[in-house]
Parts: structure tokens; C-alpha cells; sequence
């Protein structure tokens, strides 16, 4: 009773602090901290991060921007860590995966509550409002979409036209996929398909996608009940059930299936655009990659999910708060996202910078390769994350028992899902 | 045990000291050979695809066709691997130096004294190794940053300063030290310190320097621990430098081949110079 | 010549002899007494110090967080949820198999990394120097390699398409092998790469072990006569006993969690769950999850697992190697 006294009067004295408004601009010294996951790799990544941090830097003299490297994977566990050890943490770029997680645990401020209303909303306009929905939960914005991407159908198009096939006609849907599938296995040794949907670190964000492409969803919209069983899901497992049958893709690890595509021993890879870099690295001088949209199950819409990064603030010092707004409005400008897109590879979530010529205009028209990639974004449906603290056993358990249903000796596709939904659904919150 | 050489039978004739039968050699040498390469064989691959262009990582020719050191380059400047290995090497010879210390201390108790509780503490000590490290991960972060020494060189080694495996080694080496020579030594009045510093510790020589080799590598290698408490590039160690070049949107295979070269080689290095230790050096100057 | 007076009896009660006869013993006082027997309590504490603060203390947090349901941030409630944690963890469907896994790699892991190695120091002993030392180091090298790029490599050598091995294969007319995307041959293939990479840490230990042998021992059992196998049965091997016992005692208790990295980054527990161990699948549900509850189950549980385990070899450490003369 004493701690949950406690914990209410804790709980509405942060409260009382949010509603402290936070100061209109930042007038003394002071340092934030930003977690980022693109300073923990060396490259691209971190060197149009460091870049954007100097310029913003230079425009804001007060503020100091201490980066704090951390790999996407730990960062949920870095900042627990580091919440509790009573370190600044300011703004973070929390993956998709573990917003909802960071929201309800992490104390990831929701802007509303912060940044007065029509700052706010000057700042939304001209994003793609695909892109903002992703941050919301509960109706709040706690997380603006940063670094993004949809899945995209690479495919080898040397080895499609060793089997025939037309490289300018990439299959559209699974069942077209399918067929230029066994054209390719009938007369190359490459392994026809590979996907990025299975794999721990995945989770559930490209069998998201897929499930949705086919009208069905892994859990329902209020995120209360698991429906990854339902008709349309267990159709959609089952088509990929069949193309494991017959040869047309295997179950190798991530990486492994990403390296055969770098290597031109692959000949399409449904995987996140993000890795068009290290793709483009192996293919130059091997062999032409080109890319092509997700397929869709025959003419129903195809709904790609999207895997990536938002920004979350959540610092508690309103002074903090305001510098922390500023990095994150900066980031998410128009000159942030062209760095982004043009220096990193991910999608600008400001469609007015891809033709105009002081942002992207000359650089899109130089990369076709991410064409496919930016026609997907209108037509995206949001990443729904799972709820409550057992959200990270929940996916895990839901995908290990499609992963069985995909690739498994076990025929009863509908059998597997419904016990594992059933199973899934006694760790929902 | 002991068989009383005089009742072996048949007595054989007199052999020659390192001589070893014409089958036995040449077996030996075929299964030495066989394994010492399939040890190799993956570090040259790791070293031949270092000098590989980004286009030619998965080539299956065993030699580099192109080779250049371009990737060692570009590792070198897109971490600061200099200072890394710099850092690590500090971390790892103090835990080297402080593990054995405290190892030679504790050992040296379980194996010379029985005193009460000896068995529950024996346990206690080899029961740590049963606790992984993602266990206490948290809680040690919390008492370090208590302690104010989050990003510190400090905070990589202060969990370190005792090692079960240490302990449970070099009590077992003292346990096996022929009890005449202490009794020897204590005659002419030494006391346990003495003892244990004068006489046991140096003709232990060659189990010390195994140990040093293997707990320098083991810290040398570690990464979780030092990934959650280094904040900045410059204060951490070279396994976070090498991460830096795996993501999962694209690892970045040359410069990692390249950096980890550049890693191995100082515990090569190590190791050649202790592993002379590891020879018969038993009783150099012990019984008379 | 009998050589048991030299009293090599490994398990060597005699050196833990009473520090001082009896009758000096009265002669003290009980002060002086008292600080006697402090003494090896002094020897032992910077480890013991180091094992309750680092390792103990959060140990004994852990067990009590096992019964909860809490994300450690102090204004979170903690919820007290009982054994929930613990029948979440027993009621997944990998656990079994996780378990069985586990078996398989110990019982795999042993010939690489405990017969081998012996095999190994034993045949190096006697060989001349330069040999001996380069056949060591090339044993050894394995070691210097950081876990995961070790696994990459390996990854890259025995890949169905472009790994040399299996190109090999195809060459002499077999069809690719997929070494780590079989689910019958994965855990096999970890098994191989985790023992590889340890032969040159166990053939250390043992080479060390091997070389505080007495050589007079040796000389004097060749003077009379005996073969090399009969040195190594009769003198070396029951020497080097408690050394085996303890890397026997060291690959079943960290046999699993020796595999991780290469788990990890090589098939992630697949395929189809044929690789994971109950080490990783409690890092991936416990230890990967912000859910203390689940992870601190988790330590409990190998915690209590492999102590049980640990206890029994113990007891048998203690019956194999001691020897009457």
C-alpha cells in the first residue's frame, strides 16, 4: 500500500513537473544527452550524425550534444540502466519495436504535453502523416519518426535474365514471385529467395507487413488481444509454408541470407532498404542489383510495415526539454532528412525535399534504387508494437512458432498459430 | 598409484630417453598436422579477406587477389584503434596482475590451512562460475555509477580482481607441491608469507604463466560488461571498437577482418612471450 | 625403487597439517591463537570480498526480483507475481528441447575440448623443443581471435554457396552441405567451432600440469625400463588427474555458456530452435528482456541447475581422484 502511495505521488509529481511549461528558448549553457544508435557503427551512420550534431551545434551556441553510442538492440536496456543509475537522459533514437515500451516504462515524454500547441503543429506540417502516426500511441506523439524504411524486394538482375526472365517485370505479387521463383531454380544454382523475416532480432516487423498485405494483423488495434492466427495470417504463413516446400527459400540466419545477396548467390531479398548500401558495396563490379516493391497477395493493397527509428525525449529538466525539442525539430527538419537520406540511406519523411533541388531533387535522380522505397511510403500501415513488459517473450514465442509453421515437418500451419496465439495471449498485460 | 617399476612385466629393454616409436611418431605428426592446420586455416582466411576489397569479401580463392591495405586504413581512422588498444591492454594486464595475486593468496589458503568453512567457501568460489554475467550486469552498473566511474578504466577492472577458475587452478598446483620442501622451509624458519612467496610461487612458474596468458586473453575479449559502461570511443576497448563495424544493416567485413588483426596480434605477441614459462620447470631449485 | 614415499598423492591432506604441534599450541595465548587462525581467513579475503560485492549481492537481488514483476525504475510499481516467472519460463515450448540441447553440447564439446588437448600436451611433451613450441602456438592461434569475428569466419568457410569447404565438397561430387541451416547438423557445427576455438586453452592447462611432474619420476621409471604408454598410464595420467577433473568440471558447467557467441551471431538459437541451450534461450527471453522478473528466474534457475550439477561433480572430483598408495 506504502509503495504504491509512493508510486502515485512520484507519478503525479513528474506530472506536476511536466505541466511546468518549458522555456521558449535556451538562454544559459547546458548539455544534453543523445542516444544514438547510428554513432555505434562506424560509417555512414556516424559520420552524418557527428555532422548534423556540429551544424546544430553551430546554430545553437548554448546547447552542448553529448552523444552516447548504443546498439539498437541494448538500447532499451541501456536506458533502464542508466535511468535508475540516475544519468541525464535526454533525447533517445528508440527503435520502433520498443516505443510503446518506452512510452509506458522508459518515461518517454508525450510532445503534447510539453511544446505549446501551434509549435507543435507548425513543425508536423509538410511530414508524411503516415510517418506521424507511427509515433503515436494513446493519441499522444511520443516518439517522431527518424530514421525509417520499408521493406523492398532486391533482386539480382544478372541471374533473372540467366533464367529468362525480364529485370525491367520484378515480380509484383507472391504468386508472380512464385513463378519467377522456380524459373530461376530450374536454371541457376542461387538460392531464389531470401527474406529478412525471420531472425530473433527481427521480431515481428517484416511479418507484420506481410500479414497486413494479405488483410490480416498480429494483434488487434487497441493491442489487446493476439490475432496472428486469424484467416488471413494463417493464409499468408501457409503461401510462405509452400515456398519453402518447394525449395524457393530456406532457413538461413539473417546475415547469412543477406551475405548471399551480397555475394550474387541470391536472386530476390525481401529485406529492410536500409541495407542498399552494403548491397550496392558487393554488387559493384559482381553483378546489377535492382529493387522493386514488396509483392502483394494478388490485388489486395500491399501494406508494408516499417522498421527504423523514432526519436523520443525524456528529460524532466524543463530547460533540458527545450534544448532536447530543438536537437529533435532539427533532425527531423528538412535539412535533417536530407542528410539523412542522401548521407545514411533511409527514407526522408518530408516528401517536399525529394524534388526539390536544394534538398534531394539532384540526389534522388542519381540513386534510382530508392525509388521503390519512396512509393511505398504513402502506402505504409504503421508498426504496431506489443504491449506490457512481456512484450519482448511475446513476439519471440509468436515468431519461433511461425517460424515453425513456415519451415517445420508439421503440415498443420492453422494448428501451430492457434496454440501459439492461445499461449501468447496469457502473457498479454 | 605408484606401480613398483620392478614388477612390471615383461622388463623391456632399455629405451632411449625421447625415443619414440617410427608408427607413434608418424601418427603423432599426421594428427598434429591435421589439427595445427585446421586451427590456422580460419586465421589466414581472417587475414587473406582483410586485405580483400569490399566487392571480393566472399571470394573462395585462397589467395587475395588485389590485395591492399586499404581496410587497415579505414579501420584505423574510423575508430580510435590506437587508443583502444592502448586501453585495452591496461585493463587486461591489471586484471592479469591482480587475479593472479588475489588467486595466489586464496589458493594458497585452501591448499595449506584447514581451517573451519574451508569446504563452504571452496563451493562459494567455484559456484561463482555459475552466475553469468547478464545477471549481475545491472546491479554492478548501479554500484559504479555510485561510485562515479562510469567510462573509466577503473570500472573494467574493479569486478575483475578475483577469478574462480584462478583460484581453483592454483589451489589445485599448490595442493600437488611435495610437502618435504615446506617442511624444509618451515625448519629453517620461514613463515607462511615467506613460504609462499620464497618457495612455492616460483616453481609454480609455469601454471602462473598459463594462467596470465588465458586471463589476459579473457579480458582482452570481453565485450558486454565494458559495452554498457563505456560511453566514449576514446576510453573504451577494442572489442567495442570492432562492433563499431557490425550493424545490422550491413557489416563491414574488410575493416573488420582488418581490425581484428590488428587485435590478435598483441595477444600473440603475449603469448609467445610467456608460453616459454610453460616448460619443465618443476623444483628448479627446490630439493636438493 | 618404490616412489610412493615421495608422497605425491594429489589430493595432499598432509601439506593442510596442523601449522604447529599441539604443545607449542598450549603454550599460547588464547589472543595469539585467535589471530593464528584468522590467518588464512586474511589470505582469502580480497577474492572473498570481490565475490560478495560483485557477484553474491546481486545474486541474492536477483532471487528476491525473481518474485516480482518490476522494470527497476523507482517509480515504477514492483508487483509481486510469485512463481509466475518461473512457470512462464518452464512453460515455453523451447525450454525441453533448450535443455536437451544443452546435453548434446556438453557431451560434444568434451572430445575437443578435454581428449584432444590431453592427447595433444602428452605427444608435444617429449618432443624436441622447436617442434614442440610450434606446434603449440599453431594449436594456440585460435585463441587470439575475438569470439565473433572466430564465428564469422567460420560462417564464411562453410556457407552452401560460397564457403570453400563446400565448394570442396562439390568438387568431389556431394551435394552443399548446409552446415548451419540443416536442423540436424547445426548444433553439431557449433559444438565443432566452440571446441576449436578452446583445444589451445585446454592443451595450455594440461601442457603446465604436465610440466610440474616430477621428471625424476619419469627418469627413474625409464631406467627401469618402462614403455612411454606405461609413463603416461602410470605416472602422467593420474597426475594430471585433478587437472582433467577441473576442465571436465569447467566444460559442463560452461559449455553453454562457452557457445554463446557463436549462437549468437551464427544462427541465433535455429534453426528451429536446433541449436539454442538453456544459456541462451534464458538470455534471449530473460536477460534480452527489460522484464527483471524473467531474467532474474532466469539466473535462478541455471544458478540452482547447474549447482546441483556442479555438487555432483564435485563429489565425484573427490572420489576418482584420490588414490591410496
Amino acid at each position: 500500500m506504502k509503495t504504491t502511495l509512493l508510486a502515485v505521488a512520484v507519478a503525479l509529481s513528474a506530472t506536476a513537473a511536466l505541466a511546468q511549461s518549458m522555456p521558449a528558448e535556451v538562454t544559459e549553457p547546458v548539455t544534453i544527452t543523445f542516444y544514438n544508435y547510428n554513432l555505434a557503427s562506424a560509417g555512414n551512420g556516424a559520420d552524418a550524425t557527428r555532422k548534423m550534431i556540429a551544424e546544430f551545434e553551430a546554430a545553437h551556441p548554448n546547447i552542448h550534444v553529448e552523444g552516447v553510442p548504443v546498439q539498437p538492440q541494448d538500447i532499451a536496456t541501456r536506458l533502464q540502466a542508466d535511468i535508475v543509475a540516475g544519468q541525464s537522459v535526454d533525447l533517445v533514437q528508440m527503435p520502433f519495436a520498443a516505443l510503446g515500451f518506452a512510452a509506458e516504462n522508459l518515461g518517454a515524454v508525450a510532445l503534447e504535453d510539453i511544446v505549446p500547441a501551434e509549435e507543435l503543429a507548425g513543425h508536423f506540417e509538410g511530414m508524411v502523416p503516415n510517418g506521424l502516426e507511427l509515433g503515436r500511441l494513446n493519441g499522444k506523439t511520443y516518439g517522431l519518426a527518424y530514421t525509417f524504411s520499408t521493406p523492398v524486394l532486391f533482386y539480382n538482375a544478372d541471374l533473372f535474365r540467366k533464367a529468362g526472365l525480364d529485370p525491367d517485370q520484378p515480380p509484383a505479387t507472391w504468386a508472380e514471385l512464385k513463378e519467377a521463383a522456380l524459373k530461376i531454380k530450374a536454371s541457376t544454382d542461387a538460392l531464389p529467395l531470401a527474406t529478412g523475416i525471420y531472425g530473433p532480432t527481427a521480431l515481428d516487423w517484416l511479418m507484420q507487413g506481410v500479414i497486413n498485405s494479405n488483410g490480416g494483423a498480429v494483434i488487434n488495434a487497441d493491442r489487446t488481444e493476439m490475432t496472428f492466427a486469424s484467416p488471413e495470417a494463417i493464409e499468408a504463413i501457409a503461401m510462405l509454408r509452400d515456398l519453402a516446400q518447394e525449395g524457393i527459400t530456406e532457413n538461413l540466419s539473417i546475415t547469412a541470407q543477406m551475405e548471399g545477396m551480397a555475394a550474387g548467390n541470391t536472386a530476390m531479398y525481401l529485406q529492410t532498404s536500409a541495407i542498399q548500401g552494403y548491397l550496392v558495396k558487393g554488387a559493384t563490379g559482381n553483378f546489377e542489383l535492382r529493387a522493386a516493391a514488396m509483392p502483394a497477395f494478388g490485388d489486395k493493397p500491399v501494406k508494408p510495415s516499417n522498421s527504423g527509428s523514432a526519436l523520443s525525449l525524456h528529460s524532466t529538466d524543463p530547460v533540458k526539454q527545450r534544448a532536447a525539442w530543438e536537437l529533435m525539430k532539427y533532425l527531423t527538419s528538412e535539412r535533417g532528412y536530407t542528410i539523412i537520406t542522401s548521407e545514411i540511406g533511409y527514407l526522408p519523411l518530408r516528401p517536399s525535399i525529394v524534388n526539390d533541388p536544394e534538398y534531394l531533387g539532384e540526389w534522388v535522380k542519381a540513386h534510382p534504387l530508392v525509388q521503390p522505397n519512396l512509393a511505398q511510403l504513402e502506402k505504409l500501415a504503421p508498426y504496431v508494437p506489443l504491449p506490457g513488459p512481456n512484450y519482448l517473450q511475446i513476439g519471440i514465442s509468436m515468431m519461433d512458432a511461425m517460424e515453425m509453421a513456415t519451415f517445420g515437418n508439421d503440415d498443420d500451419v492453422a494448428g501451430i498459430l492457434t496454440e501459439a496465439q492461445e499461449r501468447t495471449q496469457r502473457l498479454m498485460p | 598409484m605408484m606401480t613398483d617399476a620392478a614388477t612390471l612385466a615383461p622388463v623391456r629393454p632399455r629405451r632411449r630417453a625421447l625415443a619414440l616409436s617410427g608408427w607413434d611418431t608418424g601418427v603423432g605428426h599426421a594428427l598434429m598436422i591435421l589439427v595445427s592446420l585446421v586451427c590456422v586455416f580460419p586465421i589466414y582466411w581472417m587475414i587473406v579477406t582483410s586485405l580483400r576489397p569490399e566487392n571480393a569479401i566472399f571470394s573462395t580463392r585462397l589467395w587475395p587477389d588485389a590485395a591492399s591495405l586499404d581496410n587497415y586504413a579505414y579501420a584505423l581512422r574510423a575508430v580510435p584503434m590506437q587508443r583502444m588498444l592502448v586501453n585495452t591492454f591496461i585493463v587486461s594486464a591489471a586484471v592479469t596482475a591482480v587475479q593472479l595475486l588475489s588467486g595466489i593468496l586464496a589458493g594458497y589458503a585452501f591448499a595449506r590451512w584447514r581451517f573451519r568453512g574451508s569446504a563452504i567457501l571452496f563451493g562459494a568460489v567455484a559456484l561463482t562460475w555459475l552466475v553469468p554475467l547478464q545477471v549481475v550486469m545491472i546491479p554492478n552498473y548501479l554500484l559504479v555509477a555510485r561510485l562515479g566511474m562510469i567510462d573509466t578504466l577503473g570500472a573494467l577492472i574493479l569486478p575483475h580482481i578475483a577469478s574462480a577458475f584462478a583460484i581453483m587452478l592454483l589451489a589445485q598446483s599448490m595442493r600437488s607441491f611435495p610437502t618435504e620442501v615446506v617442511e624444509a622451509a618451515r625448519m629453517d624458519g620461514g613463515n607462511h608469507w615467506q613460504i609462499l612467496w620464497q618457495v612455492i610461487a616460483p616453481n609454480l612458474r609455469g601454471t602462473l604463466a598459463s594462467l596470465a596468458i588465458l586471463i589476459f586473453i579473457t579480458t582482452w575479449n570481453e565485450y558486454f560488461w565494458p559495452l554498457l559502461l563505456t560511453r566514449s570511443p576514446e576510453n573504451s576497448v577494442v572489442q567495442i571498437g570492432l562492433q563499431m563495424f557490425i550493424s545490422s544493416e550491413g557489416t563491414q567485413w574488410g575493416p573488420l577482418m582488418a581490425a581484428s588483426t590488428m587485435a590478435s596480434l598483441p595477444i600473440l605477441l603475449i603469448y609467445l612471450v610467456l608460453q616459454r614459462q610453460v616448460i619443465s620447470s618443476f623444483m628448479k631449485s627446490g630439493l636438493r | 625403487m618404490r616412489l610412493g614415499h615421495l608422497h605425491l598423492d594429489p589430493t595432499m591432506t598432509d601439506f593442510a597439517a596442523e601449522p604447529h604441534p599441539p604443545r607449542v599450541l598450549r603454550r599460547m595465548t588464547r589472543a595469539r591463537r585467535f589471530r593464528r587462525q584468522l590467518v588464512p581467513y586474511l589470505y582469502l579475503l580480497p577474492a572473498v570480498a570481490c565475490f560478495v560485492i560483485w557477484i553474491y549481492e546481486p545474486l541474492a537481488q536477483a532471487f528476491v526480483l525473481s518474485f516480482q514483476q518490476w522494470n527497476l525504475l523507482p517509480t515504477a510499481p514492483k508487483t509481486w507475481v510469485g512463481l509466475d516467472n518461473y512457470r512462464n519460463i518452464f512453460d515455453l515450448p523451447k525450454f525441453w528441447q533448450a535443455l536437451g540441447n544443452t546435453w548434446y553440447y556438453l557431451v560434444g564439446l568434451l572430445p575437443l575440448a578435454v581428449l584432444l588437448p590431453l592427447v595433444i600436451a602428452l605427444f608435444t611433451q617429449d618432443l624436441p623443443p622447436r617442434s614442440r613450441n610450434l606446434y603449440r602456438a599453431l594449436i594456440f592461434v585460435p585463441m587470439i581471435v575475438p569470439p565473433v569475428v572466430a564465428a564469422a569466419v567460420w560462417r564464411w568457410l562453410l556457407d552452401p554457396s560460397h564457403g570453400i569447404l563446400n565448394l570442396g565438397l562439390q568438387g568431389l561430387g556431394t551435394k552443399p552441405i548446409g552446415f548451419l541451416s540443416d536442423p540436424d547438423l547445426a548444433l553439431w557445427t557449433i559444438t565443432f567451432i566452440t571446441g576449436w576455438k578452446l583445444i589451445g586453452f585446454a592443451t595450455l592447462i594440461l601442457s603446465a600440469a604436465n610440466a610440474a611432474i616430477d621428471e625424476s619420476l619419469v627418469e627413474a621409471a625409464r631406467l627401469d625400463g618402462a614403455s612411454n604408454w606405461e609413463i603416461i598410464r602410470d605416472i602422467r595420467l593420474p597426475l594430471l588427474s585433478p587437472t582433467l577433473m577441473l576442465l571436465i568440471l569447467m566444460v559442463v558447467l560452461l559449455g553453454a555458456q562457452w557457445s554463446f557467441s557463436y549462437i549468437h551471431v551464427l544462427t541465433e538459437g535455429g534453426p528451429l530452435g536446433s541449436t539454442t541451450n538453456i544459456y541462451y534461450l534464458l538470455w534471449q527471453f530473460g536477460f534480452g528482456s527489460l522484464s527483471v522478473g524473467w531474467s532474474s528466474a532466469s539466473a535462478v534457475i541455471l544458478f540452482v541447475g547447474f549447482g546441483l550439477l556442479a555438487a555432483a561433480l564435485f563429489a565425484l572430483k573427490a572420489k576418482v581422484t584420490f588414490h591410496d598408495d
